[in-house]
């Protein structure tokens, strides 16, 4: 998602792209929570800047994707795509 | 967009600041507001709302400041070392602790008797086990000639029959006679005056009153049964049993014979509902079908029953209210005015407003809330004393604080540490409050009597339950005086606090401390000519020019045909000068007076007057002023007044008769009957200051005795209290029954304005403990502004001051605070007090400048005088002391 928004990558803006291509909606709090922790596993970095006025002046958090961050989400996707793999033929059919 | 857009709610932003660990905090809430900003299109509120939920969604582990997990909010060490702090604080600034456990005290004891009076108040109709179930009937409806919608507790025998029929959901229904049933009750023994109440046989079903003897389910179902209440039973028949027993009721001349059928418990002071037997309703019966007035099938009459209905548990009273209406649908088609029927719920009974026919006592809600706010203001004043007293300390503790913090303590704990302070102090202060509450109650108790007529429906006793609101109180009181000055104190970072002392002084609050200065000074300038005001009042109307003269005079209310013998006995008594016979007495609030119709001959339409029946020696004992004619002549020698009557000066400007004397002789008609007017009158008060109905009075000479109600006798002794002994024994040998009550005219004029006096009573108690507090406000003030500029003083000493230059230049803030507060408070007390009671009085008291400037001028002198003390302690003292001194 946060490669997804590029440049731009701040906590309402993560909120509303989840709205928008996953369908889910999140509370503001739950997207803080979940870009701390993968900052502190080191799969996010992030710099302040962009202040803008309906913000009351007060700069955004910009996250972007670190090396690491990178390598994770291909072996996570790898996992899932292998998972899916596995599944036989004809179960997938009949399900 | 719009100039002014909304913004977040601030509220949450300073909890979320609160919460939330610094280095979070600005992206969070850049965050939360863009997210506001870009909420469109929906209403402000489900704005704010949607943003309070997101504030709280932060309060995740991540999110949260580490600080306060670590310092949980009460932590008992911290607590303790706070309070060994407060302690000794307290024991080192005696006077600072003195001022306020003083000022809180006596501004507490005002508060628990209002926490025991709302729970009094509230407590009502609590032992009756089915409270949430109990509804009355109220009718609203246009009544009289003016029509005038009023609100009645009563409601129609139908609707309560029909309910009990037709409406599922209600279980019983209780109706009780309007009409108070105030009788003789005798034995063949003894005999006693009773308050009795007609009911339905329903009565023990719906109510929880206890029945000691008898059966429940029947005692009031046969006609002619009585139940008694336990201490009426006791005087009647002393511990023998008096079920089954025959018992005379005599009303007036009416005689019924009714048998005992079960003892109750007397009702407890707490019931809304008070008398002293209950009479089963279908004694009614038999009189109301012979004389033709059972109109029990008549929606319309809806004066004449009280029905209380007890509902299902799971049926609502809207439910009620709507089946009510469809009942008497087609009867409000046929009349001009419709009917409306609610239900009242049973906790509302005491303090509803506006409604007539009361039953019981009734403390209006807007007076509950009157009540309420004088309280909080004089607790808040004693709380701005604490708080303006702190914050002007700040300057010395200012240090203190800057040590803490340097030494690791973080807000919270300065915080704490302040609130602890003031709890300790506002506890020490609750306890000196108790003691001034018991001081205080008998005198409370004494006031309420006179408001509620003897009646004690308070009885300001402490239930164990109150201790717990009592210490909830005085940890309120702590909290909010404390406030403030633990904000401000704990504020200041301890870099600020040693870079420059002079800094310190900008944060002693000194708007913040000027407002509540001014607030506490108006407050009591307000209260002290609110009480000055209404007593001139009370006074004016007690001293009043009735037209008539009342010294001397005692009235003594006669039950019986015996009153021409007692006249007769009481004129042999020396002490007595005179005796007169009337049936009321006049200017007392109306009390027996009658009403009658005049017309003059040329007239057709006759109008309402008021009648007096009054004997021949009536006008002369009380010197009313004649302006033409006679007052009545004595039968025994001119035989009969019969076809004459006294009028006052204003019915013959009702009637167009002209001046008194051409009035004389003329031919009126008086209920129809032809009548000469015999003397005028000249106009005098006739129900008193408050109230004028009719401007014509008319005194009618009776045809027989039964008309007299009571005896005038006037009195020339100086042994007072002799004479009502004697007159009492010639009482008791004419009615053995009745207790032999005697009302000097005068406290009677006094009693009708008891109102008044409750009023400026209680407004001046509050008046003094207001002044009181911001006397010792304001000498807290005087010492520590003197100390702290102590070099000052002693400079300008040096410089060639005087006494009186130093005295002004000090004292000039404080003047400058009064004259404010006079400002704000003059004119708003006279604009209230004149909406509140003065209004209600068609002569008023003249408001000179003394009610004016009496409040304002009270506290200047209190305020010169305190302030004064304090600086001329320091002004006269040596310079070289002064300075030396730091």
């Amino acid at each position: 998602m946060i490669i997804l928004l590029g440049e731009d990558a701040y906590g309402l803006a993560i909120r509303k792209a989840l709205q928008e291509h996953a369908n889910r909606t999140v509370t503001i709090g739950a997207v803080h929570g979940t870009v701390n922790r993968l900052e502190k596993k080191g799969l996010l970095t992030s710099h302040m800047g962009g202040a803008t006025d309906s913000r009351g002046g007060r700069r955004k958090r910009l996250f972007t994707i670190t090396t690491a961050g990178k390598k994770s989400l291909k072996r996570s996707r790898d996992l899932r795509v292998n998972l899916w793999k596995q599944i036989p033929e004809l179960s997938l059919n009949l399900g | 967009m719009n100039t002014k857009r909304p913004t977040p709610p601030k509220l949450a932003d300073w909890f979320l600041e609160l919460i939330c660990s610094e280095e979070l905090l600005e992206e969070i809430l850049g965050d939360l507001h863009e997210y506001f900003y870009d909420l469109t299109e929906i209403p402000h509120w489900k704005k704010s709302l949607l943003y309070w939920f997101h504030v709280i969604n932060f309060f995740r582990p991540f999110a949260i400041k580490r600080r306060s997990f670590r310092i949980p909010l009460i932590n008992n060490q911290m607590f303790s070392t706070h309070l060994v702090l407060a302690t000794r604080l307290l024991k080192k600034s005696k006077l600072f602790t003195f001022i306020n456990v003083i000022a809180l005290s006596i501004s507490m004891s005002v508060g628990i008797v209002m926490i025991l009076f709302l729970s009094d108040i509230y407590s009502f109709d609590d032992f009756q086990v089915h409270k949430d179930q109990i509804y009355r009937i109220n009718t609203q409806r246009v009544q009289g000639a003016q029509g005038m919608e009023v609100n009645l507790i009563t409601s129609s025998y139908y609707m309560g029959s029909q309910l009990r029929s037709q409406v599922p959901g209600v279980e019983r229904v209780l109706m009780m006679d309007a009409n108070k049933l105030v009788a003789d009750l005798k034995t063949a023994e003894s005999a006693v005056t009773i308050n009795g109440r007609y009911v339905s046989d329903s009565f023990f079903e719906v109510f929880s009153h206890k029945l000691l003897m008898g059966n429940a389910l029947n005692a009031l179902a046969a006609p002619n049964s009585v139940v008694l209440t336990e201490s009426i039973s006791k005087t009647l028949f002393g511990d023998a049993n008096p079920m089954g027993q025959t018992i005379i009721i005599e009303d007036n001349s009416d005689k019924k014979s009714g048998i005992v059928t079960g003892v109750m418990e007397d009702p407890p002071l707490n019931s809304h509902l008070h008398f002293e037997i209950l009479l089963s309703l279908s004694s009614l019966d038999q009189g109301m079908i012979e004389g033709g007035t059972d109109d029990r099938n008549e929606p319309n009459a809806t004066g004449d029953f009280h029905v209380y209905v007890l509902l299902d548990e799971n049926t609502i009273k809207e439910d009620i209210e709507l089946a009510m209406a469809e009942l008497i649908r087609e009867h409000n088609t046929s009349i001009e005015h419709p009917i409306r029927h609610t239900l009242q719920a049973m906790n509302t009974f005491v303090t509803s407003d506006l409604y007539y026919n009361d039953v019981g006592p009734r403390f209006p809600q807007q007076r509950v809330y009157i009540m309420i706010g004088l309280t909080l203001l004089i607790l808040l004043s004693a709380c701005f004393n604490y708080s303006n007293l702190s914050l002007a300390r700040a300057l010395k503790r200012s240090k203190e604080v800057g040590i803490r913090k340097i030494a690791g303590a973080n807000r919270f704990q300065i915080f704490y540490q302040f609130i602890t302070e003031a709890i300790v102090i506002a506890c020490l202060a609750f306890v000196v409050a108790l003691g001034v509450f018991f001081l205080m109650k008998p005198e409370f108790l004494s006031i309420q009597n006179l408001a509620m007529q003897g009646q004690n429906i308070f009885s300001l006793d402490i239930d164990p339950i109150h201790i717990i609101y009592f210490f909830l109180f005085a940890v309120a009181s702590g909290v909010i005086a404390g406030f403030f000055p633990a904000l401000v104190l704990s504020k200041f970072s301890a870099r600020k606090l040693f870079e420059d002392t002079r800094s310190t002084k900008t944060f002693s609050g000194n708007s913040l401390n000027r407002t509540l200065n001014i607030l506490q000074f108006a407050l009591s300038i307000s209260l002290v000519m609110a009480a000055l005001l209404v007593y001139e009042q009370y006074e004016f109307s007690v001293n009043f020019d009735l037209g008539y003269r009342t010294e001397n005079i005692v009235n003594i209310p006669v039950n019986g045909d015996y009153i021409e013998l007692l006249e007769s006995e009481y004129s042999n008594l020396a002490e007595v000068t005179s005796t007169a016979k009337s049936s009321m007495v006049i200017g007392i609030g109306g009390d027996g007076l009658s009403g009658g119709m005049i017309r003059s001959e040329s007239q057709d339409k006759p109008r309402p007057t008021f009648t007096g029946f009054v004997d021949e020696h009536f006008l002369d004992m009380q010197e009313f002023e004649i302006l033409a004619g006679t007052t009545f002549l004595n039968p025994l020698v001119n035989g009969g007044n019969n076809n004459y009557i006294v009028a006052n000066e204003g019915l013959l400007k009702e009637l167009d008769l002209g001046t008194p004397q051409e009035a004389i002789g003329k031919t009126i008609y008086y209920n129809e009957n032809r009548v000469r007017i015999l003397g005028v009158v000249k106009d005098f008060i006739d129900i008193g200051l408050t109230k004028k109905i009719f401007n014509s009075f008319v005194f009618v000479f009776p045809e027989g005795i039964e008309q007299y109600r009571s005896l005038a006798v006037k009195l020339s002794s100086n042994n007072l209290s002799a004479t009502i002994q004697n007159l009492d024994k010639v009482y008791q040998t004419l009615d053995p029954i009745h207790p032999f009550e005697f009302n000097f005219y005068d406290d009677q004029l006094a009693n009708n304005y008891r109102q008044q006096k409750v009023t400026y009573k209680l407004i001046s108690y509050l008046a003094i403990i207001a002044v009181v507090i911001s006397m010792l406000g304001m000498l807290g003030m005087a010492v520590l502004t003197t100390e702290s500029r102590v070099k000052e003083i002693g400079i300008r000493k040096v410089l060639g001051a005087g006494v009186a230059n130093l005295m002004l230049l000090l004292s000039r803030g404080f003047l400058v605070l009064i004259i404010l507060a006079g400002l704000i408070a003059i004119p708003t007390t006279l604009y209230l007090v004149n909406q509140m009671v003065l209004n209600d009085f068609l002569y008023k008291a003249e408001i000179g400048p003394v009610e004016i400037f009496s409040g304002f001028a009270i506290l200047l002198v209190i305020g010169v005088l305190t302030i004064g003390w304090q600086i001329r302690i320091a002004a006269i003292k040596n310079p070289a002391d002064l300075l030396r001194a730091n």
